[in-house]
């Protein structure tokens, strides 16, 4: 029931888009942001998934097969297991670069209110 | 919602603030809109009964016979989609670069030309407004100064003292806690159990402190051997990440002053550039050796050996040294941003003219560089 997963990861999102939309302090939309990366690293999993499989590392294979059955055998897509790896790494140096910029935007206005900060609309 | 709605609660619940929202109607109509968009598209995804993908059983056959490479994933991120990887990493340097730009606190001016004492007599006779540079604005340039300063003014007392100090402005300090600062040994660990603490919470309690000594050796040597055994699962962004998790473990144990001798941001970015290089040296002398981006030009040894990868472990260890400056670059300029100590506008009549504060500035910049020593107690 992997599905179940992929459920997750979009209510995840969703759940991050919703605080992004209508939360006015910036803070939290920087965390409804950091949801959103998170249910991708979710759905990437997810999706690496195969049924019955066992993980793509081929150093001790499991019940006496070799290395060779497992490379045509049954295993989770490594590929998916790529991005996930970058992608948190990337989730971590954007959320860095969000927060500097509330630092800064809070330091000027003197407020985390989005509503408050309208200096573009003159 | 429903129990807060409840007087009895609202009654206790002083503190309890509704929380401000905006556009509620409008983003839960998006939202549930993006729901039905993915819930269609996340059920007609691939499920675990799928076959692998093309480029996943390709990575998988290729691992062991070309790269001699136990861990397919690994080979992936570092040999057969090298490329996604080698874009990703200078997106990250992007990201550390934006997050060092937009932290970098006020430069002072380096050269000081003199131009506002000789137009002083100009200035007062067109605008006699200007003529006193705000007092706000002053303090609180002194105070900003004052808290970069600090650091090496702790240092300055337990070693050498500077000469351009002028001793009797710092004897003049009215304030007692340039003394207490003076007393204070030199690492936390020398201060007394029980002891008046220090003003700013700069190291937590022995045996977090002890805790951190014991682990962060573990957890470095862990990154490291991440990295090292790279034909099993590991690599540079989790090492870099680890790494990361050490130097962040001593500055909650021992504070920011002990991690900021080690993480200097020249030495930190020189470093990341060092890795940065050694990135697209590895990439690139694959493309000139071998004919193709990420190609692996490096002799390959047996399975299971250090450098199995080949190439795969030079862009791993390249990588490590990326993500784990890059990262530890980042977050330490985020915990260093200094204050803004700039005048609370809103308190005034709003909207200060452009003019007036340059001008405050420049004086300010000349002010810093005579009374940068007695600045110490304006932070009180």
């Amino acid at each position: 029931m992997i599905v179940a997963n992929y459920l997750v990861a979009g209510f995840v999102f969703c759940a991050g888009l919703y605080t992004v939309l209508t939360r006015r302090n910036l803070i939290k939309i920087v965390m409804g942001l950091s949801l959103m990366e998170g249910s991708t690293y979710l759905l990437f999993i997810s999706m690496a998934y195969r049924a019955g499989s066992t993980a793509p590392v081929l150093v001790s294979p499991p019940g006496g097969r070799t290395a060779h059955d497992l490379v045509r055998g049954n295993v989770a897509d490594p590929v998916l297991q790529n991005f996930c790896l970058t992608a948190i790494v990337i989730g971590v140096a954007v959320t860095a670069v969000f927060l500097t910029i509330v630092v800064r935007v809070a330091q000027h206005y003197r407020t985390l209110d989005a509503d408050k900060i309208r200096e573009l609309r003159g | 919602m429903t129990t807060a709605d409840e007087p009895g609660t609202r009654l206790r619940g002083e503190a309890v603030e509704a929380e401000p929202k905006h556009h509620v109607v409008v983003g839960m109509l998006l939202t549930a809109g993006v729901a039905v968009a993915f819930g269609a598209a996340l059920l007609s995804l691939p499920r675990a009964h799928q076959q692998l993908s093309e480029v996943a059983r390709y990575a998988m056959q290729v691992s062991l016979p070309s790269w001699n490479l136990t861990e397919p994933v690994n080979e992936v991120v570092y040999g057969t989609r090298g490329f996604d990887t080698f874009g990703e990493t200078f997106l990250l340097l992007a990201a550390v670069i934006s997050v060092v730009l937009l932290a970098r606190p006020r430069e002072p001016r380096t050269g000081y030309f003199g131009e506002d004492v000789a137009g002083e007599r100009e200035q007062s006779e067109m605008e006699p407004a200007q003529q006193s540079p705000d007092a706000g604005e002053r303090e609180a340039r002194r105070a900003e100064s004052a808290e970069s300063d600090e650091e090496s003014e702790q240092s300055e007392q337990s070693g050498e003292s500077e000469s351009s100090d002028d001793p009797a402005a710092v004897a003049a300090a009215p304030f007692p806690s340039k003394t207490s600062v003076e007393h204070r040994p030199k690492t936390p660990d020398n201060e007394l159990v029980g002891g008046r603490g220090p003003e700013r919470a700069e190291a937590m309690s022995i045996i977090v402190r002890g805790a951190v000594r014991t682990a962060t050796p573990i957890l470095a040597v862990t990154g490291c051997y991440l990295v090292a055994w790279g034909y099993s699962p590991g690599g540079g962004f989790p090492g870099g990440a680890v790494i990361l998790g050490v130097l962040l473990l001593v500055y909650a144990g021992f504070g920011r002053k002990r991690v900021a001798r080690v993480v200097q941001p020249k030495l930190m970015e020189s470093i990341e550039m060092a890795g940065a290089g050694l990135i697209i040296l590895t990439e690139a002398l694959g493309l000139f050796r071998k004919g193709s981006f990420t190609a692996n030009w490096l002799p390959l040894t047996p399975p299971q050996t250090i450098r199995s990868g080949g190439v795969v472990q030079l862009f791993s260890g390249g990588e490590l040294v990326e993500v784990g400056t890059g990262l530890i670059i980042a977050v330490f300029a985020l915990l260093a941003m200094s204050h803004d100590w700039a005048r609370d506008k809103s308190a005034d009549e709003d909207g200060g003219d452009d003019g007036g504060d340059a001008n405050a500035e420049d004086r300010e910049n000349e002010e810093n560089a005579s009374q940068a020593t007695n600045a110490g107690g304006a932070n009180q």
